[in-house]
């Protein structure tokens, strides 16, 4: 009974914390554990804004992106990589800073996804990768940011 | 009976400042917004205050942003754009903003933002040497204002 109790919990939290599990939409994608604080969460805010905010760029991460480090990588605080390689053959790994909130997270998130597109797309050597995604970057953060 | 009763008011004082801490909780409108500052530069009450204002002056206005409203982050500023989609700014030259793109500079002078398709509003963090009463009237119009925006984004799909 207890067994089965610590069972349900690790569950619970390994779901809360370490998958962004969204049936209707049929995505599920990885979270890696965060060492800065609660990233994790602002990860699931960021999804869950493009979800709403913004479906068409959602579906896309969900087809490309299997899963997202949220820690400082080679982008630092705040940036954003994608690794070329065999692992991204497949759904990409993407490791996207939360360091400067959820709106820099979500263009981030669109970035890094825009160049696992680019990678399943097998786009030539040569092709200039990063003006396109800066674009998308900037295209959704103007889109979504509401101020006057 | 008396010692169930003093836990009961232990555990209802330990709930009422767990819900408190970290947010605006008012139990009589059903209102409880998360508030997130910087551990070290954030200014959780002068938030409060703002929200405080919109509840005495504008009932409506304090409606729709505890129905429409879940959490508010204090951040450096509201990004509207990336200066970065400018190759020259890659390129490390020193461009204004206001030639690359006014939204991005217009955002980063607002005093807060709505983020379409949460349920979040950006407040800008204080600028030094900024705060008392004209601080907590500009947060509080911000506030009225970007409730509405989520608002519109909820219920008239404004999008």
């Amino acid at each position: 009974m207890v067994a089965l109790a610590v069972l349900a919990i690790v569950v619970v939290l390994g779901v809360r914390y370490f998958v962004w599990v969204d049936v209707g939409g049929r995505c599920v994608i990885g979270i890696r554990p965060s060492l800065v604080g609660y990233d994790n969460s602002t990860v699931k805010r960021a999804l869950e804004t493009l979800r709403h905010g913004s479906p068409g760029d959602y579906r896309k991460v969900c087809t490309h992106v299997g899963s997202i480090n949220p820690n400082p990588s080679c982008g630092g605080f705040g940036g954003g990589c994608f690794w070329h390689g065999q692992n991204a053959r497949g759904r990409a790994s993407i490791d996207v800073s939360t360091e400067h909130g959820l709106i820099w997270t979500v263009a981030i998130l669109v970035h890094e996804t825009c160049h696992a597109i680019q990678f399943h797309e097998g786009r030539p050597a040569g092709f200039d990768h990063e003006d396109e995604c800066y674009n998308e970057d900037h295209r959704i953060m103007r889109a979504l940011v509401q101020f006057e | 009976m008396k010692r169930w009763a003093v836990i009961g008011v232990v555990v209802l004082l330990v709930a009422w400042g767990w819900l408190r801490a970290f947010a605006w909780f008012d139990p009589l409108a059903f209102c409880r917004i998360h508030i997130d500052v910087e551990l070290l530069e954030g200014d959780r009450s002068g938030i409060r205050h703002a929200i405080d204002v919109v509840r005495r002056e504008d009932p409506i206005a304090y409606r729709a942003l505890c129905r429409w409203v879940d959490r508010i982050q204090e951040e450096r500023q509201c990004d509207a754009g990336d200066p970065q989609a400018d190759r020259r700014v890659r390129g490390g030259a020193g461009i204004p903003l206001g030639v690359l793109d006014p939204a991005i500079r217009q955002a980063r002078e607002a005093p807060g933002c709505y983020v379409r398709g949460s349920r979040i509003i950006v407040l800008r963090r204080a600028p030094d040497g900024a705060g008392g009463p004209p601080l907590v009237r500009e947060r509080a119009e911000a506030l009225k204002r970007l409730a509405g925006y989520s608002r519109a984004f909820w219920v008239e799909g404004v999008r």
